[in-house]
């Protein structure tokens, strides 16, 4: 029946978005543990398999867009294919941010900066993320005001380990051959992970949308 | 009941002191919406085809009325311009007011009502006579053929429908040898050629092809400057495109939600109004 073949496609839709969240999670997971113990080859295949998240963000575009066209839909199934249309740009850019921490990676890793832990700040944009998939998946909206006040712990933290980068910088003496390009390694990855954050916040927004027709968190 | 009419009422309703000439450019004034209904059934026999119906549907806008098979928005269409006087069987309860004066009321001619609130139908039904009797017949089975410049008021009404740079070489031809798009704007010219305050609408696409349906949508779009058009659609997307607001009937005659278009099709209140347009229920 055709309204029962709408309902499974967007079941199905809804699950193809979990997957690829899983996906992306995974590669960003990967990349923070490549970076921060220096493993070069295992940053360069996330970089390299960067293209299937794009390709699996097409064919979803691509499901979106048919339903749209082929359905018509309205009231909550126009909302989760909106939402969900939005939110897989949301997961193909943190996709992105998993390659950018990836070109970071070097063979050293990251060692000038102890106290600093990548993998420890971008777990906790991991698990905005992760609490973020959950409320879309389980249509859960104390989840998505959840990850809107982690994202205010995340930002604080990527502040705190970015001043101890700084301060540390105007210390040092000339001289030190790889100082700049440590420095830069590691402000630019927190502001990739921080940025993490600001996408898992843009998912929760979304979600919140398609749940309630509620636009408070979108901005 | 309230007797209470607005300024215009007195000469709008009753049969003797029916006024033709009406104040067009209008902002909406009228606050409580131009038709109103109040607490209003029919029946059939025994059978209820709308049950307590309250509703404001407001002026120079696009009201589209939508809900299933057997709902009652067609019941409903047709009480407003007492069309149901026609069926033996049917009886009105509750009030149903255009301009605040109740149409039921006995000193309402139904006659001079449907003057003031014109109907499209179904089907484009043109007489069997030129494009040109098609509009002045209105005008001129009203007895005001003498009154208005009648070239003039078809030409008006034509224009009005979008048609008359189509026919303005063949008004003498007939009406049956238009398409089908064609027939249904000269319906519509024949409707507005009395100078209605409203008009209704009965499905009036839904035997055109998605072109001429567009033409019609496009000019209900630029009709609405001028009236205020009461519509029945089963094509939830012309409702969609094309209404300012929108009442959804359920079975059993039932106005479930009205509330503006936009808000319906993005987030009804009601879960049954979800369940109808998503296509879970009816």
């Amino acid at each position: 029946m055709p309204r029962n073949e709408y309902q499974n496609q967007l079941e199905t839709l809804r699950t193809d978005v979990l997957e690829m969240s899983e996906i992306v999670q995974g590669r960003l997971e990967g990349a923070l543990e490549a970076f921060e113990t220096g493993n070069v080859e295992r940053a360069e295949a996330i970089i390299e398999g960067d293209h299937e998240i794009n390709e699996l963000y097409l064919t979803l575009e691509q499901n979106c867009i048919e339903l749209f066209a082929l359905q018509q839909p309205v009231a909550g199934d126009l909302r989760f294919i909106a939402s969900t249309f939005k939110i897989i740009t949301d997961l193909e850019r943190i996709g992105d941010l998993a390659t950018n921490v990836g070109k970071h990676t070097t063979h050293v890793g990251q060692t000038r900066y102890p106290d600093i832990e990548i993998p420890e700040v971008g777990g906790y944009a991991l698990e905005m993320l992760e609490t973020a998939m959950t409320a879309y998946a389980e249509d859960n909206v104390a989840a998505t005001y959840e990850v809107a006040r982690m994202d205010e712990v995340l930002d604080t933290l990527c502040e705190e380990a970015s001043a101890v980068v700084v301060e540390d910088l105007l210390e040092r003496e000339a001289g030190d051959g790889t100082l700049f390009e440590d420095v830069s390694r590691v402000l630019l990855t927190l502001r990739d992970i921080e940025r993490v954050g600001d996408h898992a916040v843009n998912v929760s927004a979304r979600t919140l949308y398609m749940i309630e027709n509620d636009d408070e968190l979108i901005y | 009941m309230s007797s209470e009419m607005t300024d215009t009422t007195d000469e709008t309703l009753i049969e003797t002191g029916f006024s033709v000439e009406t104040d067009r450019g209008r902002e909406p004034t009228d606050a409580e919406g131009i038709v109103r209904s109040e607490d209003l059934s029919v029946y059939y026999g025994n059978e209820r085809a709308l049950e307590d119906v309250t509703i404001e549907i407001p002026e120079n806008q696009v009201t589209a009325i939508i809900g299933p098979s057997g709902c009652g928005k067609s019941t409903f269409l047709r009480s407003i311009n007492r069309m149901n006087d026609r069926i033996e069987s049917c009886t009105v309860e509750g009030e149903l007011t255009f301009h605040g004066k109740n149409v039921y009321d006995d000193d309402v001619d139904p006659v001079a009502l449907r003057r003031k609130i014109g109907q499209v139908f179904q089907a484009p039904n043109p007489f069997p006579k030129s494009i040109y009797d098609n509009v002045a017949y209105g005008l001129r089975i009203q007895g005001r053929a003498d009154e208005v410049d009648l070239d003039d008021a078809v030409e008006r009404a034509l224009k009005g429908a979008a048609l008359w740079d189509e026919v303005e070489d063949k008004l003498d031809e007939s009406g049956l040898d238009l398409s089908g798009g064609q027939q249904q704007r000269l319906c519509i010219a024949r409707a507005i050629a009395p100078d209605p305050e409203v008009i209704l609408m009965d499905e009036p696409t839904s035997a055109l092809d998605p072109v001429a349906a567009s033409k019609i949508e496009d000019l209900i779009d630029e009709l609405v400057e001028e009236y205020s058009v009461i519509i029945v659609t089963h094509n939830m997307q012309q409702a969609a495109r094309i209404s300012d607001k929108t009442a959804v009937f359920l079975t059993g005659g039932e106005l479930v939600e009205f509330d503006d278009t936009a808000r319906i099709f993005e987030n009804p209140k009601d879960d049954r109004v979800e369940d109808y347009i998503t296509g879970k229920f009816g």
